[in-house]
C-alpha cells in the first residue's frame, strides 16, 4: 500500500468534508456576528437545501441549476422568517431566538417529511464530475475534489465580499456597533434580514453539495446542526476565520478519526471541542468568553 | 406561596389521589404517563426557569434513568421502588461529571454542549448492545415486587400511586429548594451571574449542583417510565425528546415548577388528540411553541395566575423576565 498516496487522498477527503462544514459554519457565524442570535434551525435550512436541490435536479436534470436555485429559495425563506418572526424578538433575551428557531426546526422537519416523504432521496453526481481519478495510484472520486475546490472558491468569495463590497462593509460595521450604523442612516433591520437570508442560503448550498454524497434524508438536520455548532464553538462565535479553522479541524478529526478509531470518531470531535473550551472558553478566535 | 395557592395545590393532590377510583384503565395509563412527564419537565425547570441554564439535552437524564432502572429490574431482584430511586441517584451522579464539563461554557455554548452530550449517549446506546440492547432496546422490564414481598406497586393503581408519590415528593423538595438560600443564589445567577459572582458565590459550583439535582429528578422520571412502559429504546435519548420537554416547560410556564407539570399534561393531551387525526403533530407543536414564545412567554400557568390576580404590571411576574428584555 502506498502510504503517501493514502495520506494525500485522506487529506483531500478531509478538505472536501471541511468545505461542506464551512458552508454551514460560516453562515451560522455570520448570523451570530451581526445579530447576536443563534440559529438552531441552521441544520434544517441545510436539509431544506438538499431537498430543494433534489427537486431542482429532478425537474431540470441539471445539478448546476440546483446549485443556483436552492440557495436562492432557501435564502429567501430564511429572510422571510427573519422579517415575519425573528424581527419581533430583538429586544428579548437570546434564549427566545434559540427556542423559536428550535420550533422552526420541528416545523421544517415535519413539512419536509410531508412534502418529500420519509425515504432518503438520491441525488446523482453530475456526469461531468462522476468517476474517479488516481492520485499516486490511490483512487479518489472527482466529485470530492470538486467539492474541496468549491469550498476554497466560496471561502475566498465570502472573504472578498466582506472586505470589498458595500454590503460587506455594512455587515462588518453592524457587527461592531449596530446603533452607530443605524445613526449614520443605514436601515440596520434590512442588513439583518439580508444577513439571515445569506447565512441560510449558504447552508442551502451546503445541502445541495452534500446531497450526492449522503442522500437527502430527514436525519440531516440534527447531525448538521451539532457539527456546525462544534465548528463555531471551536473557532469562536462570530469569527469568519474561526469558522474556517473550525471546519478544517473538525473535518480532519472526523476523517482520520473514522479511519483509525472508527468507534470513537464522534467522541473525538467532542474531545477536541472540550480541549479548546478548557484552554480558550470563547473559542480559538473568539472575543467573548 | 400564599395559603390560598397551598390550599389549591392540596386540592389538586387529593383529586389526583382519588383518580384511580373514577377513571377507566386507558385514562389511568395516560394520566400516569402525564405525571411521569410532569416530573421530567419539572426537573428541567430547575435549570431553565430558575438558573437560566437552557439545556438542549435533558433527554440524557431521562434515558440514563430509564436504562439504569431497566438493567436493575431485569438483572437483579431489587424491589421496584429501590431500583427507581437508585437509577435516579445514578443519573444525578453522572450529571456531576457532565455539568463540570458543560459549565466550562455559558449561554449558547452551554446549550450546545448539553445537546452534544445527549447525542453522544444516544450514539453509545446504539453501540453498547449488552447494556442497552442497541436499536431493539430493553424489553420485558418487570415491576419487581418487594420489599418483604409487597406487590402493591406492581398493579396499575399501585404503580400510579408510586408515580404520584414521586411527583409530590419531588415537587415539595423542589419548592423548598427554590425558596431556600440555595434557590436565591440560583435566581441571582439567572438575573446576573457576574454580580452574583462578585458577591462571593462560587456560581459554577451552584450550577453543577443544580444540574446534578435536575438530572437526578429527571433520571427518576425516566426510571419510572421503564417499568411503566415495560421497555426502553434509544428514542428516549434522542434530541427531539429533549426539545419536547423544553416545549413542555416553556408552554407550561418556566420558573414556576407547577407550570411545567401542566405543560406536560397539555402536551400529552394535545399530542393524543392531534395524533388521532394527523400524524404530523410535530408541525402543530412547533407552531404552538413559536406562538407561545412570541406572545405568551410566561406560559399557561403564567397566563392563568395573571388572570387570577388581575393583570397588574407586577403580576406579569419576575419569574419569566429572563425570557423578555434584559435591556
Amino acid at each position: 500500500m502506498n502510504f503517501l498516496g493514502f495520506l494525500i487522498t485522506q487529506c483531500l477527503n478531509a478538505l472536501s468534508q471541511a468545505a461542506l462544514l464551512f458552508f454551514l459554519g460560516v453562515g451560522l457565524t455570520l448570523i451570530f456576528g451581526i445579530m447576536r442570535i443563534v440559529n438552531f434551525a441552521h441544520g434544517a435550512f441545510f436539509m431544506l437545501g438538499a431537498y430543494v436541490g433534489y427537486s431542482a435536479v429532478a425537474l431540470t436534470g441539471s445539478f448546476w441549476a440546483a446549485l443556483i436555485a436552492a440557495p436562492i429559495l432557501v435564502g429567501a425563506f430564511g429572510a422571510a422568517f427573519e422579517l415575519g418572526i425573528l424581527r419581533r424578538l430583538y429586544n428579548r433575551d437570546h434564549s427566545a431566538f434559540l427556542m423559536v428557531t428550535f420550533g422552526l426546526t420541528l416545523i421544517m422537519g415535519e413539512a419536509i417529511r410531508l412534502l418529500w416523504g420519509v425515504a432518503a432521496l438520491e441525488v446523482p453526481v453530475p456526469k461531468s464530475l462522476s468517476g474517479i481519478v488516481f492520485i499516486l495510484d490511490e483512487p479518489f472520486p472527482i466529485y470530492r475534489l470538486f467539492l474541496a475546490g468549491a469550498g476554497i472558491v466560496v471561502a475566498i468569495a465570502i472573504w472578498q465580499f466582506l472586505e470589498r463590497t458595500r454590503l460587506g462593509l455594512l455587515i462588518r460595521a453592524t457587527s461592531q456597533n449596530a446603533e452607530m450604523v443605524h445613526a449614520l442612516g443605514t436601515d440596520v433591520r434590512l442588513v439583518r434580514s439580508a444577513v439571515f437570508g445569506i447565512g441560510c442560503g449558504l447552508a442551502g448550498i451546503g445541502g445541495v453539495f452534500a446531497a450526492p454524497l449522503v442522500t437527502a434524508s430527514l436525519g440531516m438536520a440534527p447531525n448538521a446542526v451539532i457539527d456546525t455548532f462544534v465548528i463555531v464553538i471551536i473557532g469562536g462565535m462570530g469569527s469568519f476565520a474561526g469558522s474556517l479553522i473550525g471546519a478544517l479541524l473538525v473535518a480532519f478529526v472526523q476523517v482520520f478519526g473514522t479511519y483509525y478509531f472508527p468507534d470513537l470518531a464522534m467522541a473525538l470531535m467532542y474531545l477536541v471541542m472540550l480541549t479548546v473550551l478548557v484552554i480558550r472558553p470563547g473559542g480559538l478566535l473568539g472575543k467573548e468568553a | 406561596m400564599t395559603t390560598r395557592s397551598n390550599a389549591l395545590l392540596l386540592l389538586a393532590a387529593i383529586i389526583l389521589a382519588l383518580a384511580p377510583a373514577g377513571l377507566p384503565p386507558y385514562a389511568m395509563t395516560l394520566l400516569t404517563e402525564a405525571l411521569i412527564l410532569g416530573l421530567f419537565a419539572m426537573s428541567l425547570d430547575l435549570m431553565v426557569g430558575y438558573t437560566r441554564l437552557l439545556s438542549f439535552g435533558h433527554a440524557a437524564a431521562y434515558g440514563l434513568g430509564a436504562y439504569a432502572a431497566g438493567n436493575l429490574l431485569l438483572h437483579t431482584s431489587i424491589p421496584l421502588i429501590f431500583a427507581v430511586l437508585l437509577a435516579g441517584l445514578f443519573s444525578g451522579i453522572v450529571a456531576i461529571g457532565v455539568a463540570w464539563v458543560c459549565t466550562l461554557a455559558s449561554g449558547v455554548s452551554f446549550s450546545m454542549l448539553t445537546l452534544a452530550f445527549a447525542q453522544l449517549l444516544y450514539a453509545i446506546a446504539f453501540k453498547w448492545t449488552s447494556v442497552t440492547g442497541a436499536s431493539d432496546g430493553l424489553a420485558g422490564i418487570p415491576r419487581s415486587p418487594g420489599p418483604f414481598g409487597l406487590t402493591f406497586f406492581s398493579g396499575r393503581a399501585g404503580f400510579y400511586y408510586l408515580v404520584l408519590g414521586c411527583l409530590i415528593g419531588a415537587f415539595v423538595f423542589c419548592r423548598s429548594l427554590v425558596q431556600s438560600p440555595f434557590g436565591a443564589v440560583l435566581r441571582g445567577i439567572r438575573e446576573n451571574e457576574a454580580k452574583t459572582q462578585a458577591l462571593g458565590y462560587n456560581t459554577r459550583g451552584y450550577k453543577i449542583a443544580v444540574v446534578a439535582i435536575s438530572f437526578a429528578l429527571g433520571g427518576l422520571s425516566g426510571a419510572l417510565y421503564a417499568p411503566f412502559a415495560g421497555f426502553t429504546n434509544t428514542e428516549l435519548l434522542f434530541w427531539l425528546f429533549s426539545g419536547q420537554v423544553l416545549i413542555m416547560v416553556i408552554v407550561g410556564g418556566a420558573g414556576t415548577l407547577i407550570g411545567p407539570i401542566i405543560g406536560a399534561a397539555f402536551f400529552m393531551l394535545v399530542s393524543n388528540f392531534l395524533s388521532s387525526w394527523t400524524d404530523s403533530w410535530a408541525l402543530f407543536f412547533g407552531a404552538i411553541f413559536i406562538l407561545f414564545v412570541l406572545f405568551a412567554p410566561q406560559g399557561i400557568w403564567g397566563l392563568a395566575t395573571r388572570a387570577w390576580n388581575g393583570a397588574s404590571p407586577e403580576a406579569k411576574g419576575r419569574r419569566w423576565r429572563f425570557l423578555s428584555s434584559t435591556g
